[in-house]
């Protein structure tokens, strides 16, 4: 618990607070000031919209501790502001509100835009106001309320915005070619490593679980006795963010054609993240049987928090760095090292999904 | 959608950052703009914060000889609102402008945003376009590091545990300088599916071509970038652009060649 002061509405307030309580939830549930509400809770509706120290900010990803020594001005210290007045006759003429969830987050960030860009065009509303999400009315009322107000000569008493005081691309052999399309839903990867040894032993390393699962940085087995399941749990960092994934993998292999396939589910439990995946690696020998190159075919699909963060082109960067680890571990194994492999030394996340899927896929065939 | 639990800590100066930094599961928070919402989603569990809006050194703006140099806690809205000198002919007002939204804005930091080094973020790409270089504190002493190649994928950055990015040096721009920048969102605000980044500089015979919001770092495209004419119109065609940039899918490559294309055409319009 940490002590914090802040003045909200005009007034001093003292409390002292856990480090991860909001503003959002220290305005409503500490100070019952339930007039900012909460929409998505990270930050891309902006509902929870309130003014710090002049400038408005979302409540919902800032701390309170963070705010320690602000100014906090919350849709109820806006009562008697004559410009804010203004708004609210507009939004009521224009029908610019039907539920009212959206409306304290867009009547302070319109304020706010009015302060700054007085006369601005209604292009100019339209993007400044993109921040802000109303899911019932629409936005042609909310802009033609705005506009009517912004043409207008800003009142006296209201203060303009105050001015704060200022005095490699992916290093491996990966270009991802086109893949076959995926299940509905599915992202689908390729990815290529070429290894210095006959595809043989590169076939022998990869029906060894035990020896190739080791290779995949952060992958870890559970319980395998051999045979055609596995249990394994897959730990992975991605910046700030860390998951860790338990699940189970079937395999297939196909030692003529050398094709195999794992299959895979699998959760994190502190995300509630559900991943669920196929992968399949095809060896074709190289340099007259001197080498060989692996293709894998990554196809998977999540469900949960992790799933919103889910953006292709960074898994796809993140599996390229994760593919040249395993591909040196893979050859560090091959040549008969003991060493223990490396770890991927990179920042923490959910695309411990797609290392979890590469991990088992690696297993067996 | 709340956190989990965390412990905080507000330092007053660099050293105490810089040793709270060191703990064990400890977060610079620099405006918290990124981290917030992975916090709230419980995708991020810091054991500690570190809360360096106290840190008056982070907030510094300085006009050292040729460059601008901002410090780390620069917020973009100050960029945007002309606090901080114009010395990249409106390159970085207009950058910071187009930043997510200004409630965002408001809060978020320049260093926060290099140093958590989203691929989608418009400071990788902006600043890997005009050269910047950077400064980097730990507990020995501080070093530099040229924003090109500072971040080294998705997320990742050559910063290492415990050093924490202190200053932002910009070469400033001649008269004579052309800039470009072009981002493609869904949506105005939204995390950028493709970036198009110029500048070129006739004084220092300097040219720069980045395509950003690729997936990991932001490319610089050198041979690109050596056709381009400081005084006259280049005649680059559209598969110039493509046969120099990295490999991607075909959506992907036409977003990102249309980013960069446009860009060009700002550059030169200007």
């Amino acid at each position: 618990m940490i002590p914090v002061e802040l003045t909200i509405n005009g007034k001093a307030v003292k409390k002292t607070v856990e480090p991860r309580l909001s503003l959002a939830d220290f305005l409503r549930d500490h100070l019952r000031l339930t007039g900012t509400h909460t929409g998505c809770e990270h930050g891309v509706c902006g509902a929870c919209t309130v003014e710090v120290d002049g400038q408005i900010a979302r409540s919902c990803i800032n701390l309170a501790v963070a705010c320690d020594g602000a100014q906090v001005r919350s849709i109820e210290g806006f009562d008697d502001d004559p410009l804010m007045e203004k708004l609210r006759q507009a939004f009521t003429a224009e029908h610019a509100l039907q539920c009212g969830y959206c409306t304290p987050g867009m009547l302070i960030a319109a304020r706010d835009l009015i302060r700054r860009k007085p006369g601005a065009d209604l292009a100019t509303i339209r993007h400044a106001m993109s921040g802000n999400l109303c899911r019932c009315t629409g936005y042609v009322g909310i802009l033609r309320a705005i506009q009517r107000v912004i043409g207008e000569p800003l009142p006296a008493e209201v203060a303009p915005a105050p001015k704060a005081v200022v005095a490699v691309t992916p290093s491996a052999a990966v270009p991802p070619a086109a893949a076959p399309a995926g299940r509905a839903g599915w992202t689908t990867l390729e990815q290529r490593i070429d290894l210095p040894h006959a595809p043989d032993k590169v076939w022998a390393l990869f029906q060894d679980l035990a020896r190739v699962a080791p290779c995949m940085p952060g992958a870890e087995l559970v319980d395998y006795a051999g045979g055609d399941r596995a249990r394994g749990r897959v730990t992975a960092k991605f910046g700030p963010i860390s998951a860790s994934f338990e699940g189970e993998a079937s395999f297939r292999a196909d030692p003529a054609q050398r094709i195999g396939t794992i299959l895979g589910t699998g959760r994190d439990r502190r995300s509630a993240t559900r991943a669920e995946g196929e992968v399949r690696y095809t060896l074709t020998p190289l340099a007259d049987g001197k080498a060989t190159r692996v293709v894998i075919l990554l196809q998977f699909g999540l469900a949960g928090p992790l799933a919103q963060f889910g953006r292709t082109s960074l898994v796809q960067d993140f599996v390229s760095r994760l593919t040249v680890q395993f591909a040196r571990n893979a050859e560090a194994a091959l040549a008969g090292s003991t060493a223990a492999p490396k770890q991927l030394d990179t920042g923490s996340m959910l695309w411990a999904v797609v290392k979890a899927w590469l991990a088992r896929l690696f297993g067996r065939g | 959608m709340k956190p989990a639990p965390f412990d905080y800590t507000r330092p007053a100066d660099l050293p105490g950052a810089l040793k709270a930094l060191g703990g064990d599961g400890a977060r610079a928070l620099a405006g918290g703009q990124s981290l917030g919402p992975m916090l709230n989603l419980r995708l991020a569990r810091p054991g500690l914060l570190v809360d360096l809006r106290r840190v008056d050194e982070l907030r510094r703006i300085e006009q050292r000889g040729d460059a601008l140099v901002l410090g780390a806690m620069t917020t973009h809205a100050s960029i945007e609102d002309g606090q901080v000198p114009d010395t990249t002919r409106g390159m970085l007002r207009r950058v910071a402008a187009d930043i997510a939204y200004r409630a965002v804005r408001t809060r978020g930091t320049m260093g926060g945003s290099l140093a958590h080094a989203d691929p989608a973020a418009d400071w990788v790409t902006a600043l890997t376009a005009l050269d910047a270089t950077l400064t980097i504190a730990r507990g020995g002493g501080t070093s530099t590091a040229l924003m090109a190649g500072f971040m080294t994928g998705a997320f990742a950055t050559a910063l290492g545990d415990g050093a924490m990015l202190t200053a932002i040096s910009i070469p400033s721009l001649s008269d004579r300088a052309r800039w470009g920048y072009y981002k493609i969102c869904r949506k105005p605000g939204e995390f950028a599916d493709a970036i198009g980044a110029v500048v070129l500089d006739p004084a220092r015979d300097y040219r720069r071509v980045v395509m950003g919001a690729v997936g990991g770092a932001p490319v610089v495209l050198e041979s690109l970038a050596a056709k381009l004419p400081f005084d006259s119109t280049p005649t680059l065609t559209r598969a110039e652009i493509e046969a120099a940039a990295p490999a991607m899918d075909s959506v992907d490559r036409q977003l990102h060649v249309v980013a960069v294309e446009r860009a060009l055409a700002q550059a030169y319009a200007r």
